[in-house]
């Protein structure tokens, strides 16, 4: 992510000229957008192109993007197909008016939390914002952030932007920083440190989070297509979900620096948030109306929509 | 009053054209705002986000110009000290260029390990993108003296402070400012990078407004920042030729 805002500006500029020419990758293949390197959170996706589960499906996908893409502007500029996003980003992106659609949430359980030291002794957000304080490191923008903000009084915390490197926190006993729990956390404690993680889901603010986005016209357009690239997911997830490890490899061969055991313990850390009670009834990445419209309302209360959401169309099920 | 219209009038003009060729274009295009905003979007991000900008603004400033002081101080100082003589020249010039091409998006993470989160890793990649074009031209500067008025001095017997701060360093005046022109716009550069690590200023503005797809935020917050720039170039500008005007025939600015 570092530099990322310098690449996303000279990637939007590029997309502004592509989006009057109007290119794209020819029929047939379709491209799927990463917004980060080869992680667990994405093994379903690689599980699915390595088995074949896209290709039995009539599906010839290449996936491309990484730290910094902006997914949303190249869906919108139609050079991607398909992309990963967080709920949260999907309703901010349609609220601007980029007419994008969650078809499959990976997380049903939103990932991310804050990271602090056991040896601070807190055992809760509640507890952590009412206590010392010291320094918070985040990306700046984040939604969740807001909502922390909104919820608890961070007066005491220096917030920080969050370089995505975890030396400041190992460094600095009373530093606090974001992370996704299948990632920071367990490289932290193989570093030596003894970290403590609390969801933010656990305060309230839950977006579904990994969502696989396309734009409304292609669901228009091409239902049958979307509904096998659907099913080639839940088809790649289930395959991960049993055995990660030959996905795994495959995916620390593209992001050597998450070495082998870290991507094995973030595999195991994740099932939870990926399968529970309601995917067990409605099969995984499957999402809610409910949920949507709870977020699009707590999204509205922290100021980051100009307009009333429609929880509907944030959405297709398949 | 004339000369001043005659100076304002031209940039003013394709500026207003350009704008207004911009938001036709965009419009006619109808590019999405979220890839292209329109400049009067921006005009209205500028102006709703103003008290979201205006201190962020400030406090890039603030960095900016801490930072082009010091590179000003140490730049001259090492200037002097590489002129000393060709020895020192020839062992510490290649260590300067360090600076000109040390990848500052990369090293910016670093920044926050050694001076900590906030604004003196901010001012620290102020410098380090801005000290090079002052060592360079200070330096050029110095070496650049006529070698008749260095007899001159040599034949009244002059001391080595003397011809330092009597020739050597007035005739480097010039150069230095050139470089100093120079500095400035690479020191709202540094800056703007050094906030998306250490935090604050337009730095942050950029990295938020970019998290939460609002291109007219973006946008506007860059032109904050080339605003900076313009501001400093303009000001290095005028003192360089209030400092100059006296005493010197070779310094003719278009």
């Amino acid at each position: 992510m570092r530099g990322s805002p310098i690449v996303g500006l000279a990637v939007l500029l590029c997309l502004v000229t592509a989006a009057c020419s109007r290119g794209g990758p020819p029929a047939g293949r379709v491209a799927l957008a990463l917004n980060w390197k080869p992680e667990p959170e994405f093994g379903g996706l690689f599980e699915a192109q390595r088995t074949g589960a896209f290709r039995r499906q009539g599906l010839d996908v290449e996936i491309t993007g990484g730290p910094g893409a902006p997914i949303v502007q190249m869906l919108a500029a139609g050079q991607m197909a398909y992309g990963i996003a967080a709920a949260d980003e999907v309703l901010v992106a349609r609220d601007r008016g980029a007419d994008i659609v969650a078809v499959y949430a990976t997380y049903q359980t939103n990932p991310q939390g804050i990271m602090v030291h056991a040896s601070r002794g807190v055992n809760s957000l509640d507890e952590l914002f009412a206590g010392e304080g010291g320094t918070l490191a985040v990306e700046p923008g984040l939604a969740y952030v807001k909502w922390l903000r909104k919820r608890y009084d961070l007066s005491r915390f220096q917030i920080v932007p969050y370089g995505f490197s975890i030396a400041p926190f190992l460094a600095e006993p009373r530093m606090a920083q974001q992370v996704f729990v299948t990632a920071e956390p367990i490289a932290a404690r193989r570093q030596g440190a003894e970290p403590k993680v609390f969801l933010i889901a656990d305060s309230g603010f839950d977006p579904y989070a990994a969502v696989v986005i396309t734009t409304t016209q292609r669901v228009r357009e091409r239902p049958d297509e979307v509904s096998r690239f659907v099913t080639a997911l839940r088809e790649g997830w289930r395959g991960y979900l049993e055995d990660p490890g030959p996905t795994n490899r495959e995916m620390h061969a593209r992001n050597p620096e998450m070495d082998a055991e870290t991507f094995a313990l973030g595999a195991v850390a994740q099932q939870p948030l990926i399968e529970d009670e309601f995917t067990r009834a409605h099969g995984l990445g499957a999402m809610s109306l409910e949920r949507w419209r709870v977020l699009g309302e707590q999204l509205q209360e922290l100021e980051l929509l100009d307009q009333e959401p429609v929880a509907a169309d944030c959405f297709a099920a398949f | 009053m004339r000369r001043l219209a005659a100076r304002v009038a031209p940039p003013t003009a394709t500026f207003l054209a350009g704008t207004l060729l911009a938001e036709l274009l965009i419009r006619a295009l109808g590019v999405s705002p979220l890839l292209l905003p329109t400049p009067s979007a921006v005009a209205r991000a500028a102006w709703s986000y103003r008290e979201t900008l205006l201190p962020a603004l400030a406090s890039t400033t603030g960095a900016v110009l801490v930072g082009l002081a010091a590179s000003v101080a140490l730049g001259v100082l090492a200037a002097i000290a590489l002129a000393a003589s060709r020895w020192v020249e020839r062992a510490f010039y290649p260590y300067a260029i360090f600076f000109q091409i040390v990848p500052i998006v990369a090293v910016a993470p670093l920044l926050v390990i050694w001076f900590g989160y906030g604004w003196r890793a901010v001012v620290a990649a102020a410098f380090i993108v801005s000290v090079f074009p002052v060592i360079a031209n200070a330096l050029a500067g110095l070496r650049s003296v006529d070698p008749a008025l260095l007899d001159l001095f040599r034949l009244y017997g002059a001391g080595r402070l003397a011809r330092l701060v009597k020739l050597e360093l007035p005739w480097a005046l010039p150069s230095l400012f050139t470089g100093l022109r120079v500095a400035a716009g690479l020191a709202v550069i540094g800056a703007i990078v050094g906030e998306f690590v250490g935090g604050g200023g337009l730095g942050v503005v950029v990295l938020g407004a970019m998290r939460q797809q609002r291109t007219d935020l973006v946008f506007a917050a860059i032109l904050h920042a080339s605003g900076l720039g313009l501001v400093l170039f303009a000001a290095v500008d005028v003192i360089g030729r209030i400092v100059l005007r006296r005493w010197h025939w070779r310094e003719e600015i278009p």
